[in-house]
């Protein structure tokens, strides 16, 4: 008796009408529709409404390029702009780093690998309010534990957060420590790597940072680029609730970046418009930046490939 | 295999029908009725008995502050009966803007909102709030004569009366007594100079456990505008060229730029304010109900709090601002203010007349939230005597005189916003009074420029 | 025997760092209300004051703001498991041509700053007329809430044999039937993961809550818990408690399904072994 015989489920007769494969692609319905409604109309909505004044209580007005024109003298924009893209070029880079090398140090069986692989996940699972929150109280100046600690080592606490530079330090550090997805993701890609290959260049008395830059490194391009890719386009959002909560965009907004900027004006100041096209430009840094590195990996995977 | 199964089986059935609950019955808040109807012309006041209805009705306090809404509510309701009032409070001012905004754009309309006359002109300008001359010269519950005019008048724009204030509040002094008496300094009185306010704050900063730093502050202040400007008005400057039409600040005169080196060497030079760091460490509000703050600035939105958290703990009064070359102080009012679009505007009308009229006024006055707008309910006994402290309650009324407010405009959170940077620089010594002034005069002419440009274009 | 124990101190180490957050905020939140600062190291101020957990309740009613968080995320998990694994079903069974577009696409849409979708969903929603309900907030779990869900889900049932599939097909079932008796039941790990990792996400979130819900009794647990660090920013120990009460439903499903992660990476390993084509 077939296991797909009505007993276990009514038979819907789909297959009359429809064949496998447009049955696939119903399946896909609901992803495919959502995306349309949910991210791609939203592109071409964003787009369009950079070019108009619109404050959601009377329809948008077409002002063409002026708000494109705003940027060059609104100051607090340019101060968002900097801060974002100066995140980008410092702490992604650490983060896809720190990945990297915490996978390389945990990928191995043995007691304590596997606890400290799920450690490593934690920060990155705690909700976001309270993350920022708990560092809050951890950079405290007057009875944070961190301070605390400087003073019973007989060393002077700093005002992390009140400081420009440690406190845009401070940002970095909190989202280094939820580098646990980037992790996971680090980790999957040391594991498929050929085995066979490694012994190889260990026989052929290849050193570990050697083996390390010609053989893992290019072999793990494709899941570092994808890291850095995403962690690009994360970090518009990761900041978002530690500069609002831990450091309240100080100190004088230096750790204001363009995820502010943009809540700021579409939620606060009902420039929906402007807003908008604030956010056409985060599309359009995101795609510069994973094409650029795109072209980059390319490029040195060629040069590589001449050795 | 059969094990996963069922489960899985329970989990997809629990989806779909999860789902399909969703999507049968969304849960929207119960906002007046969607379907506008045309409003009968505001000139008749509601007849108390044929009132129906429901209306929103949304406000913007602290936890401790919402009690006294939700009794006037209550009452309200029970004199009332068919008609619901629907209290909703959202404690942040920006994201109560935000959220009230939205509720516009989506064409649910707040009925009533109770708004600070600061945050009240960006929805002036768009045409959502309801003018209420005409509401106002035809009830027979208030009178425009009622009120104090500085209060009433602060929620004029462009010569039409849009909301009733609530309150006459003014920035004050919060003073602890109990460590008054203990370091010998004299109380303050009415008529007190800058030079007892500074002696005072200093002779309450101290190091009280010897350990080399200091650890009870004589004085707290916000750095913001809000605070900086009774001081700047009572040395004789002034925050803007224009009240009703500014086009600038005017920090820069020589009186303006005096009073602001005086707020600032608060903190830069007698250090009586909390440092930065000791800012960031534990908030004033906190210090001064913990009993390590000599004096606090606020206005009185934070009595009843107060009255909460301190309970015993000490004595506390309030005291007027103090006096320099006048007396200054500067306005802190919410009012009521009704949507053009609202479904249900004569009922909104009939709840803010009880609310904000003799009787409700002095119902609310008795939780310590308000200094009242109608005159005949703050000279009552309601505010004067209260068993709670403050007990010198007749001091807000001697300085109604002495309030000024800042400007009504379309833009004027945006200059807060950049006027509260600068301030914040000069007061803990990241830049010079020169350099604050220069700079928040620069970063401010574009939002003046545009609330010229908003009030043009009406 | 030395380097054994270097390893295991590194290891140590390294556990403490990454859990210190969560130990911190553990800690603080047992601290006596009462009590000023601390003005040294101190892990545990006796005695541990359990009753700030209750204390949290008189500053937030509790109780409804769970509710509310636990019922968005009870109906956007389900969701997301259905319509995620469709998805995943389906590019893991399409011909070659249309299943490289798809994941290919799935890739780009990862690459899309959540940022850039808050004001048109915004203004999308409020123009539907949809602010103060929870549709907005279910919304992503009808496309599967992320793409990386979706690989997920393809990368497991891609390495389902596909003589089960034949077989199943040659009885006669349809593309539901496969999904649900063939490829569901083998891809336990990527179901497990997604719902944990998707429960997450909806537990957690806190700037659509925030834009999208109005009424006080509509908040869910992460606004509740802001609104409450604005209203008293220096009171630390009801704040770490009220925080602890968020993080603890996410950490102890984390814990829960921790192997299924693992399982959950090896195929991952796998798409991007195959992925790796694709780059060079």
């Amino acid at each position: 008796m077939s296991r797909f015989s009505p007993r276990v489920l009514p038979r819907v007769s789909l297959r009359a009408w429809l064949s496998y494969r447009a049955q696939l692609w119903l399946l896909l319905l609901p992803f495919l529709l959502g995306t349309l409604i949910l991210i791609l109309l939203p592109m071409v909505v964003t787009l369009l409404l950079g070019l108009t004044q619109y404050d959601l209580f009377s329809p948008p007005e077409w002002n063409n390029f002026a708000n494109y024109i705003n940027w060059l003298t609104d100051r607090l924009f340019q101060r968002a702009l900097y801060n974002s893209l100066w995140f980008i070029v410092i702490a992604v880079p650490l983060r896809v780093a720190g990945a990297l090398l915490l996978a390389l140090a945990l990928n191995r069986r043995g007691r304590g690998f596997g606890l400290a692989r799920a450690s490593v996940y934690v920060p990155a699972i705690v909700p976001e309010v309270a993350y920022a929150m708990v560092w809050l109280l951890i950079l405290n100046p007057g009875y944070g534990i961190v301070n605390l600690g400087l003073q019973a080592l007989g060393l002077p606490g700093v005002p992390w957060l009140t400081i420009p530079f440690t406190a845009r330090a401070s940002v970095v550090v909190m989202w280094l420590f939820q580098l646990g997805e980037g992790f996971i993701l680090m980790l999957a890609a040391l594991q498929i790597l050929p085995p066979d290959v490694l012994e190889c260049a260990t026989v052929d008395g290849a050193n570990r940072l050697q083996r390390f830059r010609h053989i893992i490194l290019p072999l793990m391009l494709p899941a570092l680029l994808l890291l850095t890719f995403r962690d690009v386009a994360t970090s518009f959002q990761s900041v978002f609730l530690t500069g609002v909560i831990t450091t309240q965009n100080g100190p004088y907004y230096t750790t204001y970046f363009l995820s502010h900027y943009v809540f700021d004006e579409a939620f606060g100041l009902f420039r929906y418009g402007y807003a908008s096209a604030t956010t056409s430009l985060i599309y359009i840094v995101t795609v510069a930046i994973v094409a650029g590195q795109w072209l980059a990996a390319r490029r040195w995977n060629r040069l590589e490939d001449l050795d | 295999m059969k094990y996963t199964s069922r489960a899985l089986r329970v989990l997809i059935g629990l989806a779909l029908g999860a789902t399909i609950m969703a999507c049968a019955a969304p849960t929207p808040a119960p906002t007046s009725a969607p379907a506008p109807t045309n409003a009968p012309a505001p000139t008749t006041a509601a007849q108390d008995a044929a009132l129906s209805g429901q209306v929103s009705f949304y406000i913007n306090e602290g936890a401790d502050e919402v009690e006294g809404f939700k009794d006037l509510v209550e009452t309200f309701q029970q004199q009332h009966p068919g008609v619901t009032i629907h209290l909703v409070n959202i404690p942040n001012d920006d994201e109560f803007d935000q959220k009230v905004a939205a509720l516009y754009a989506a064409k649910t309309p707040p009925d009533i909102i109770n708004i600070n006359y600061r945050r009240f002109g960006q929805f002036a300008i768009k045409g959502v709030l309801q003018p209420v001359d005409e509401y106002l010269k035809h009830s027979k519950v208030m009178k425009a004569a009622d009120f104090y005019p500085q209060a009433l008048e602060a929620f004029r724009f462009q010569d039409k009366q849009y909301c009733i204030p609530q309150n006459i509040s003014s920035l004050e002094v919060y003073y602890n007594k109990t460590l008054f008496e203990k370091a010998g300094v004299p109380l303050p009185k009415a008529g007190w100079t800058w030079d007892d306010f500074l002696s005072a704050a200093k002779a309450l900063t101290q190091d009280t456990n010897g350990d080399g730093k200091v650890d009870q502050y004589g004085l707290g202040i916000a750095p913001v505008a809000i605070r900086l400007a009774p001081f700047i008005w009572a040395h004789g400057g002034d925050l803007v060229d224009n009240t009703d039409k500014p086009t600038k600040l005017t920090i820069d005169s020589p009186a303006a730029m005096e009073a602001f080196q005086w707020f600032v060497d608060l903190q830069v030079k007698h250090h009586v304010v909390p440092s930065k760091e000791d800012e960031a460490t534990e908030a004033d509000q906190s210090r001064f109900e913990h009993g390590t703050m000599g004096m606090y600035l606020n206005s009185r939105v934070e009595t009843p709090e107060l009255r909460e958290t301190i309970q015993d703990s000490f004595e506390w009064d309030v005291a007027p601002m103090p006096s320099d070359k006048t007396t200054a102080t500067i306005l802190h009012s919410d009012g009521y203010c009704i949507s053009k679009d609202s479904t249900n505007k004569d009922l909104a009308w009939a709840f803010t007349e009880f609310a904000n009229g003799p009787a409700g006024q002095s119902e609310l006055t008795k939780t310590g939230r308000t200094v009242p707008s109608m005159q005949s309910v703050a000279t009552s006994n309601d505010f004067l005597v209260n068993p709670e402290p403050p007990a010198n309650n007749k001091m807000y009324l001697d300085m109604i005189p002495n309030i000024r407010r800042v400007p009504v405009a379309t833009t004027w959170l945006e200059v807060e916003g950049a006027l509260n940077n600068e301030i914040q620089r000069a007061f803990y010594g990241d830049a010079t009074v020169q350099e604050a002034v220069q700079a928040a005069i620069a970063n401010t002419g574009e939002y003046f420029k545009q609330n010229l440009n908003d009030l043009n274009s009406q | 025997m030395g380097s054994r124990l270097l390893r295991y101190l590194a290891l140590s180490v390294l556990i403490l760092v990454f859990w210190f957050p969560l130990l911190w905020m553990l800690s603080y939140s047992l601290r006596p209300i009462g009590l000023p600062p601390p003005t040294k190291p101190e892990f545990f101020a006796p005695p541990l004051a359990f009753e700030n957990y209750w204390r949290v309740n008189d500053y937030m009613a509790i109780t409804p703001l769970m509710v509310n968080s636990l019922r968005i995320a009870g109906i956007a998990v389900p969701l997301t498991l259905l319509t995620a694994s469709w998805a995943g079903l389906a590019i893991a069974q399409l011909p070659r041509a249309a299943r490289a577009f798809l994941l290919a696409l799935s890739v780009a849409l990862m690459l899309v700053p959540a940022v850039s979708t808050w004001v048109p969903r915004f203004i999308f929603f409020t123009n539907l007329g949809w602010v103060d309900t929870i549709l907005p907030l279910l919304a992503p779990a009808v496309m599967g809430t992320s793409p990386f869900y979706v690989i997920l889900f393809y990368v497991s049932f891609a390495r389902i044999p596909s003589e089960l599939y034949d077989a199943a097909r040659l009885d006669g079932a349809n593309a539901l039937q496969v999904w649900y008796l063939v490829a569901l039941p083998l891809a336990r790990a990527a179901v497990i993961a997604v719902a944990v990792l998707s429960f997450a996400v909806y537990w957690s979130s806190y700037v659509e809550p925030f834009l999208y819900l109005q009424s006080e009794a509509h908040y869910t647990f992460p606004v509740a818990v802001r609104l409450l660090e604005q209203a008293h920013p220096s009171n630390f120990p009801v704040l770490m408690a009220a925080s602890v009460i968020m993080v603890a439903p996410v950490i102890l499903l984390f814990a829960f399904a921790q192997r299924y992660f693992l399982q959950g990476s090896d195929a991952l390993a796998q798409f991007l072994g195959r992925g790796g084509d694709a780059f060079e």
